[in-house]
């Protein structure tokens, strides 16, 4: 008999256990500077105790879990400077650590016979990161200090159209690097090369979830 | 029949639809791609865009069509429909399709019937390689070259260049120059240095 365990985390499941089963989630859990070693408490008294928003962090945990978006309710609480705060820490994630530590990954499993080659590999990355950085620092400068005071209601979705789309090119380079990466770069297949590739994927996936928390939670808080 | 094959199921019934997902994904003897609708609105559009091989649907929400005119508006001869029936039904009315399934059926049983409506596999056809005049392209424009300039140097009409840039695109899978830069050094259409002048 198969066991199905469904549905969203609330505020008295253990923290813990939501590691368990989701282990991605301790990347908000660092966002939110909430710490390890918090035996078998639960969600909500962790957060009380790291001063962290409870409905905000049960919002983005669900965003992770849920896999149809649309069934997603309107209605979640967030509260925008807990959110605000999330998604700085998750800009300082991927700008100071996340995609250095791939540039540093990548230039080490690079062959060493492909000088050319390699310098057109990297320079890819290196503007991917740029614009990634522009962005990112333009949501921190031009974005958030002025939550409160963005445009309402009708220009709304013209701007959350503008953010998304940004996001989805974002999304996409990352892609074709990693299938030009896969595809083009004759590189022998080492351990170094699969740890990138790995690292990557997961960039990946992470830059997504932090796109669609913008996009899913963040534009319609405003 | 194109590999692999596209299957579109056209179900009002969410817990059917999801019951008829969850044995094709069990099956994997078939290599598939399966798309579902649940809006029978919805399915024309499916039609033209998904072009699907073989349609898995309610006979109910049928009633207004008949099959030949699906077939036709599919613009697809080999188009397969197999009804999926939940409950009694009228045998003239099933005849029109090509095969039924029964929710009753195991999925061995299913299998088969599906087996038996999907010819062999071609061999996939292998991806045209570029050809080269589309690598003469790449190399223009990871030397920074415009779609116009393109067009004088080669003697091509800006359209032609266009259509090129396109195809170069979907064979590669690269959209971007700066990925065209690392396919084509890859494969020695240029050195870093002509790029770099």
């Amino acid at each position: 008999m198969n066991k199905f365990r469904f549905g969203k985390y609330r505020e008295t499941d253990v923290m813990s256990d939501l590691i368990g089963e989701n282990y991605p989630a301790l990347l908000v859990l660092s966002r939110f500077g909430i710490a390890l070693g918090f035996g078998d408490k639960s969600i909500g008294e962790i957060c009380r105790d790291s001063g962290v928003d409870t409905d905000t962090f049960l919002a983005i945990v669900n965003l992770m879990v849920v896999e149809d978006r649309t069934a997603l309710s309107a209605d979640v609480r967030v509260s925008i400077e807990s959110l605000v705060k999330y998604l700085r820490n998750s800009h300082d994630y991927f700008l100071s650590y996340r995609l250095p530590e791939i540039r540093k990954k990548l230039t080490e499993a690079l062959d060493e016979n492909q000088e050319d080659l390699n310098k057109a590999v990297l320079e890819y990355f290196d503007k991917f990161v740029i614009e990634v950085k522009t962005h990112m620092l333009y949501e921190n400068k031009k974005v958030f200090p002025f939550v409160r005071s963005l445009p309402k209601d009708g220009k709304k979705e013209k701007y959350a159209a503008g953010f998304s789309k940004q996001h989805e090119q974002i999304e996409m380079r990352l892609t074709e690097f990693k299938n030009i990466l896969i595809k083009y770069y004759p590189a022998q297949s080492t351990n170094e090369i699969n740890s990138v590739l790995f690292d990557i994927f997961n960039c990946e996936k992470e830059l997504t979830l932090h796109n669609t928390v913008e996009d899913y939670l963040f534009i319609p808080a405003l | 029949m194109s590999y692999p094959v596209k299957i579109v199921i056209v179900e009002p019934s969410v817990i059917l639809r999801s019951g008829i997902l969850s044995v094709l994904h069990r099956l994997n003897t078939i290599q598939m791609d399966v798309f579902e609708i649940g809006d029978i609105e919805q399915l024309k559009l499916s039609l033209n865009w998904q072009k699907p091989d073989l349609l898995i649907l309610n006979p109910c929400v049928l009633s207004v069509f008949s099959i030949q005119q699906l077939k036709k508006e599919a613009g697809n001869n080999q188009l397969k429909c197999i009804a999926l029936q939940n409950s009694l039904s009228d045998l003239m009315s099933l005849k029109a399709y090509d095969e039924v399934i029964s929710i009753y059926d195991s999925a061995e049983q299913i299998n088969e019937k599906l087996t038996g409506l999907i010819a062999k596999p071609e061999y996939e056809k292998r991806q045209e390689s570029v050809t080269l005049r589309e690598k003469e392209i790449i190399v223009c424009v990871i030397k920074g070259l415009t779609n116009k300039e393109i067009a004088e140097e080669l003697h091509l009409s800006l359209h032609t260049v266009i259509s090129h840039r396109r195809n170069i695109s979907s064979k590669l899978q690269i959209h971007s120059t700066a990925g065209l830069t690392i396919y084509a050094i890859v494969n020695k259409l240029v050195e870093l240095s002509d790029i770099n002048k």
